[in-house]
């Protein structure tokens, strides 16, 4: 049983790694939830987890084939998290493509797999997060080049047969709450949540600890766990759904 | 819409905007720039002006499509490679025109949707007096989002835009399963 969710925005700096991993948080209270950095060549959800110094990583798995990332998944917060490595070196040993083995072999042990997708649509292997999903959650903020990207972002996972399971709006101040309101005419599935500007998620960061684990009882937190309750997860087959992740027809680039 | 003339300071033709964006900044520039398609066959009316105060946009305006503010700036990035006139005038001879709401855009708006470059849109942005920067973002993405016809153009080119890269990729099959 589980469903795998690509937690996507087309822009850096939305807040896309913090919200994955408070909804993860979230999410975890009635689920299991395995979270997966697939921003490969820009990882940073270690940072996020106070796993910094984790090692193996997701980068391993994908670089060997033998390699089983269920090492690299480490129990914090009560999720399991697999954090990606920063070395360049590493990330250009890794073929992006064994992505879809281990997204298959996770699936066997969860009931939600969150993956923090990269925040660009410029590769394959940055949009193969997309694909692969059953769902995408559209990270935005109400700004004109969060919500242009954001479209671009929703357009391309319905173009891959992606559902949207709806928007999460970040770094809303109060005037940014009337664009809220229109863009949602915009997105497809509902508003998730209206996250609050705040400087919570800033020293989170810092703290190198999930928002909802540092701040849990700021109105950022908050806002999440309404987005998590939102969000209604579909059980999957795991065995079908790893057949599925296994048998996406990706040849090699030419 | 109506600007003073100005004292010209250079004319080039340029396949990006940003470099007279870039060019308005780094001098401080207070006057306009001049946007004409390069192409000697495109019609007159087919360019625009981004107005500079201290470098940073203010106002702007295409001719052809006679739309203001956010909604001139589309139609400007369709309109290079440009002939790129920077023009000096005096702050208090552009004074009315700035203060046509419906003309202003955000600071760091002609960077990132004329030039596609996100990080002079950031300089114009730490530029512009402080007062500006929300207001005019606020102003800037309540006039994107009124414009349904220039989102539903950034929805049909992201899904043309997908579907050829899914031939690229390989990823037909998971476009016909977005079909189904």
């Amino acid at each position: 049983m589980v469903e795998a969710f690509a937690v996507a925005s087309g822009k850096g700096g939305t807040g896309k790694t913090t919200s994955t991993l408070a909804l993860g948080m979230a999410l975890a209270d009635d689920h299991d939830v395995t979270v997966v950095d697939a921003d490969t060549g820009m990882a940073n959800l270690l940072f996020h987890a106070g796993l910094a110094e984790a090692d193996p990583t997701l980068h391993d798995a994908l670089v060997d084939e033998t390699a089983d990332v269920r090492e690299a998944t480490y129990d914090r917060f009560g999720m399991c998290i697999v954090p990606c490595g920063t070395s360049l070196a590493a990330f250009e040993a890794a073929d992006p493509e064994r992505l879809r083995d281990v997204v298959a072999d996770l699936a066997a042990d969860a009931d939600v797999l969150l993956l923090d997708s990269p925040a660009t649509l410029g590769s394959k292997a940055a949009v193969l997060p997309v694909v692969l999903a059953d769902r995408a959650i559209v990270v935005l903020q109400p700004t004109v080049p969060a919500l242009s990207d954001g479209l671009k972002v929703q357009e391309y996972a319905l173009s891959y047969g992606t559902e949207v399971a709806g928007t999460l709006f970040n770094k809303v101040h109060d005037r940014g709450a009337d664009a809220v309101e229109t863009a949602d005419r915009y997105f497809e599935g509902p508003t998730l949540a209206e996250v609050p500007d705040s400087d919570a998620a800033r020293a989170a960061r810092a703290a190198g600890e999930p928002l909802l684990a540092h701040a849990p009882d700021s109105e950022a937190a908050a806002a999440y766990r309404r987005a998590a309750n939102r969000i209604d997860v579909r059980g999957g087959d795991g065995e079908a759904v790893a057949d599925r992740f296994r048998s996406a027809v990706i040849p090699d680039p030419p | 819409m109506n600007v003073p003339e100005g004292d010209l300071q250079r004319s080039r033709v340029v396949a990006d905007a940003a470099v007279p964006l870039e060019a308005a900044l780094d001098r401080r520039l207070t006057g306009y720039l001049a946007l004409r398609p390069a192409d000697p066959l495109a019609p007159d009316d087919s360019g625009g002006i981004i107005t500079v105060e201290d470098g940073v946009p203010v106002v702007a305006y295409h001719d052809g499509t006679e739309r203001g503010g956010t909604a001139a700036l589309g139609p400007l990035a369709d309109s290079g490679p440009y002939r790129a006139e920077l023009y000096a005038a005096e702050a208090a001879d552009l004074a009315a025109v700035h203060e046509v709401e419906e003309l202003r855009v955000a600071p760091g708006s002609p960077a990132e949707q004329v030039a596609d470059a996100p990080d002079l849109a950031r300089r114009a942005r730490e530029r512009a007096p402080a007062a500006r920067e929300s207001a005019d973002d606020d102003d800037a993405v309540e006039a994107f989002l009124a414009d349904e016809d220039r989102i539903a153009d950034i929805k049909r080119r992201a899904r043309a835009e997908a579907e050829r890269r899914a031939a690229e990729w390989g990823l037909d099959d998971a476009v016909d399963a977005g079909e189904r």
